[in-house]
């Protein structure tokens, strides 16, 4: 086997500061990585409007016409499978490889290639042996913690974005562990790669590190991070109206609540409720007013926000399960009737209408259109950026990175391709039929074999598909997308891409457990003073000096 | 002449008894009662949940809001989906081969080289004694370790979960520290009638040392039983998996990771029930469960040895 450390003695400084990633990472100390690259330790900005040249040229590729057209940056939705699919590669991309990978899942992990039909299939297509190793997506930073300082990471290598950003140093880890693409697939070099080129620019923008391409992103297909849910049947039934302003909510709340019916309002809202104040949020929480940078808790809706959160939880409106325990199922919670408003990620939607309305005859969640506080209108946060991003191994040579390549090309087409079909559903009459919408669904053995092995290293250009467990959703769902696009946040640093210093990344989730203190009134309202001069002092005013430097340097 | 009385007598000899030794009042019963049904209901009410929930369709799960107490219906098809998909039954033979082998290997490495260690004057004995006591002090950290092992090609191997924890330094004193308690005089005797060192570990001293190693081989069984991080870091083959890394694959599954952009797409698989979850949990629990009651009597035992000499 390949000796993981090849390589590293010959440049101490590098490997001292991989090494100082895994151990910041998991001790939150940053002395190592004072022996390795300096700028990475204090933060780096890309003026990504510059970069322009190393990105992708964008060639957009339309097979089938939407059904209902999503607002930029909103996907466009598809209730109609196309009757006849394109065969879009016909040339196998691979070139019989052995290529190893590492995805995220949260779910069980089915068996390798020669023991699933669907890996086989899809192997047979591709030319190659892709063996898919699936790590336990909660602890995927572990994992990552210890393959990349020791330099022991597969051909294709899927890092979702949120734990890209908590890993400090990751240019330095990039440039010492993953090919350089640029050569590859910037302007027109692309073009071998149609489906690559379909992917979003914007997307691309963010796949750049020390100013070089250096992965291909997953598209984001809807901007939104958190909605509030809720249930619908339950809410009409109780003649409740859903809140517009912050009183209604809080209103709501105290309606909906009944500890003897076991029935609370919410589970912990914090994020939205911040949301309906106008809190900031771009960068994770920071934003310009009147030429100054200002971090969320240092705002003035951020206190009237924690205000009325250590009501909330004050007055008992939030299910006693969740405030007693951080890992109480609101979602259980939610679809049991014992909470009737739940913040959650958008995607928990689908899943939850799907399963619940089985079990519970005439289910329906729904979300609450965006609204602020004083009934005005709202401030949505929402980010453009990839939702994972796919490396690949340095040093593998320029035969293997372009095959490497062709399948990730392979792997996103898009709806209304052969290849779509196959990786999105596997093998028809085995592993889905296709219904009488037309629509395939999935059998057992798609349950049992298929883990996003491939999708999760390369996504397609943005669609949200019919489902015809919940025939509304599409529907329903860009409409409540589309209704919110022209009240998304506008990012003061829109085009760059920051990496935050080592000190502010530090100090971050000390102080957002501070804050929660105070929210769940273990800690007076008043003492968010103290912990906002204890973040100032531990790295806050860096994290401050850093992004203004960017907003300056770009003239804004 | 002062007349000592029977009530006197007894009153003398409470004086010179400790505290402890009295015979318990009857309110000191009947807290202690109480108490301890405490502690039972405590370990039992959770239990008995997770397995009335297992037991249970999704239907009353929901209506419960969560956990099932009090039994609605009787299903079994959470068990019956978990075996038939396969993965835990093959997890449960992983994880039985890691902790049976496993255990073996690091008993009989604990015992030969604490049985070295008792023995003043072996060969670099001082030396050798500071090696392991020194692991105590310096853990060997997550990256050096891995690239040890990556390195050795134990990747995607159980021995990755075995080796490098083969030998335990506590469990290594607690065993020397039984050993050392075991007297002079009876293996200087043993010698004299022309006993070896291994006749003598293998025939006074493990013989007289039957409730420490017991209780050792079940702090490491228990421990590879329960071996999640390694398996994570090492076994990356679906069929290599071991049970703790099921049992939290079956828990988490469904659980979107909260606040990112775009998880409709991300093709979450439909979570399996709670059901399905807690009937994982009872068959991780069941061979502990079952091994449990034998060893308990040396476990007491081998403990209080250790406490008081370790």
């Amino acid at each position: 086997m390949d000796n993981p450390l090849a390589g590293a003695a010959a440049n101490r400084r590098s490997f001292l500061s991989l090494l100082g990633l895994g151990a910041i990472a998991v001790a939150g100390s940053g002395t190592l990585v004072a022996c390795g690259e300096k700028a990475a330790d204090e933060g780096t900005t890309q003026q990504l409007d510059k970069l322009q040249a190393v990105l992708p040229k964008y060639q957009p590729l339309e097979l089938v016409q939407p059904d209902i057209k999503g607002v930029s940056p909103v996907a466009n939705g598809f209730t109609k499978y196309p009757s006849s699919l394109v065969d879009a590669i016909t040339e196998k991309p691979g070139r019989g490889s052995t290529i190893t990978t590492m995805t995220p899942y949260w779910g069980q992990v089915p068996a390798g290639p020669g023991q699933n039909a669907y890996l086989d299939a899809i192997n047979a297509e591709l030319g190659a042996v892709v063996t898919p190793g699936i790590q336990d997506g909660n602890t995927y930073a572990d994992k990552l913690n210890a393959i990349l300082p020791a330099r022991d990471i597969p051909d294709v290598l899927c890092i979702p974005g949120w734990e890209i950003s908590k890993i400090p140093n990751f240019s330095e880890a990039a440039k010492a562990l993953f090919e350089d693409l640029t050569d590859h697939l910037a302007g027109d070099k692309v073009k071998p790669y149609q489906m690559l080129a379909s992917l979003p620019t914007v997307a691309w923008s963010n796949a750049v590190w020390n100013e070089r391409l250096m992965a291909v992103p997953w598209p984001t297909d809807g901007p939104y991070p958190w909605a509030l849910f809720y249930r619908k049947d339950l809410v009409d039934a109780a003649g409740v109206a859903i809140p517009k302003t912050a009183q209604e909510l809080y209103d709501f709340g105290k309606k909906m609540t009944n500890p003897g019916k076991g029935v609370w309002a919410f589970n912990d809202v914090q994020a939205m409720v911040e949301m309906i104040f106008r809190v900031p949020n771009s960068k994770d929480g920071w934003g310009s007013k009147n030429g100054k940078v200002q971090f969320k808790y240092e705002t003035d809706e951020f206190k009237a926000a924690l205000e009325f959160m250590a009501k909330l939880y004050k007055d008992g409106l939030i299910h006693p399960e969740v405030v007693a325990s951080k890992g109480a199922d609101a979602k259980l919670l939610f679809s049991g009737g014992k909470i009737a408003m739940i913040q959650d990620g958008v995607g928990a939607w689908l899943g939850m209408q799907a399963e619940q309305q089985k079990v519970t005859a005439g289910f329906n969640m729904q979300p609450v259109p965006f609204f602020a506080a004083d009934g005005g209108a709202p401030l949505v946060w929402g980010s453009p950026d990839p939702v994972f991003y796919t490396f690949v191994k340095k040093g593998l040579g320029k035969e293997k990175t372009e095959e490497i390549l062709r399948i990730l090309n392979f792997v996103a087409s898009p709806l209304g391709t052969k290849e779509f079909e196959l990786i999105e559903y596997g093998v028809e009459g085995k592993h889905f039929t296709k219904g009488a919408d037309g629509w395939p669904a999935g059998t057992d053995l798609q349950g049992k074999e298929k883990a996003d092995q491939f999708r999760f290293i390369a996504g397609t250009a943005p669609t949200i598909k019919y489902d015809a467990r919940v025939p509304n959703y599409v529907t329903d769902l860009i409409n409540w997308e589309n209704a919110a696009v022209k009240h998304l946040e506008v990012d003061p640093w829109l085009g760059m891409k920051l990496e935050m210093p080592a000190e502010y990344v530090k100090v971050k989730q000390p102080t957002e457990d501070k804050v929660k203190d105070i929210a769940r009134g273990r800690r007076p309202l008043s003492d968010l003073d103290v912990v906002l001069k204890e973040w100032r002092d531990g790295g806050g005013e860096v994290g401050r000096a850093h992004l203004a430097k960017a907003l300056s340097d770009a003239g804004r | 002449m002062t007349v000592v009385t029977p009530a006197m007598r007894s009153r003398r000899r409470r004086a010179q008894r400790p505290a402890w030794e009295e015979p318990p009042t009857i309110a000191g019963r009947i807290g202690k009662g109480v108490l301890l049904t405490a502690v039972v209901l405590a370990v039992l009410i959770p239990m008995w949940s997770v397995i009335v929930t297992s037991f249970s369709s999704q239907k009353a799960i929901a209506d419960a809001g969560g956990m099932v107490f009090l039994p609605r219906d009787f299903d079994i098809s959470a068990y019956v989906l978990i075996f038939t998909r396969g993965e835990v039954s093959q997890a449960v033979w992983n994880s039985m081969f890691v902790t049976v082998v496993g255990t073996t290997l690091s008993v009989l490495c604990t015992v030969l080289a604490a049985y070295g260690l008792s023995r003043p004057g072996s060969l670099w004995h001082r030396p050798l004694l500071m090696f392991f006591l020194i692991t105590f002090l310096i853990g060997p950290g997550l990256v050096p370790t891995y690239v040890v092992v990556t390195s050795l090609g134990l990747k995607d191997s159980h021995w990755a979960l075995i080796l490098p924890a083969a030998v335990n330094a506590f469990n290594l004193m607690v065993v020397r520290q039984f050993f050392m308690g075991i007297p002079a005089e009876l293996l200087d005797s043993a010698r004299i009638d022309g006993a070896g060192e291994w006749t003598i570990l293998t025939r006074i001293v493990l013989p007289l040392s039957k409730a420490v190693v017991a209780v050792v081989g079940l702090f490491y069984a228990v421990g590879y039983w329960n071996i999640y991080f390694n398996a994570v870091l090492y076994l990356n083959d679906a069929d290599d998996r071991v049970v703790q890394q099921v049992l939290q694959a079956y828990i988490i599954a469904g659980q979107s990771p909260a606040g990112i952009g775009s998880p409709p797409a991300l093709g979450f698989n439909a979570p399996p029930s709670l059901a399905v979850k807690m009937a994982v949990v009872v068959v991780v629990l069941i061979p502990v469960v079952a091994v449990y009651p034998f060893i308990q009597r040396h476990f007491t035992k081998g403990v209080i040895t250790g406490a008081l000499k370790g």
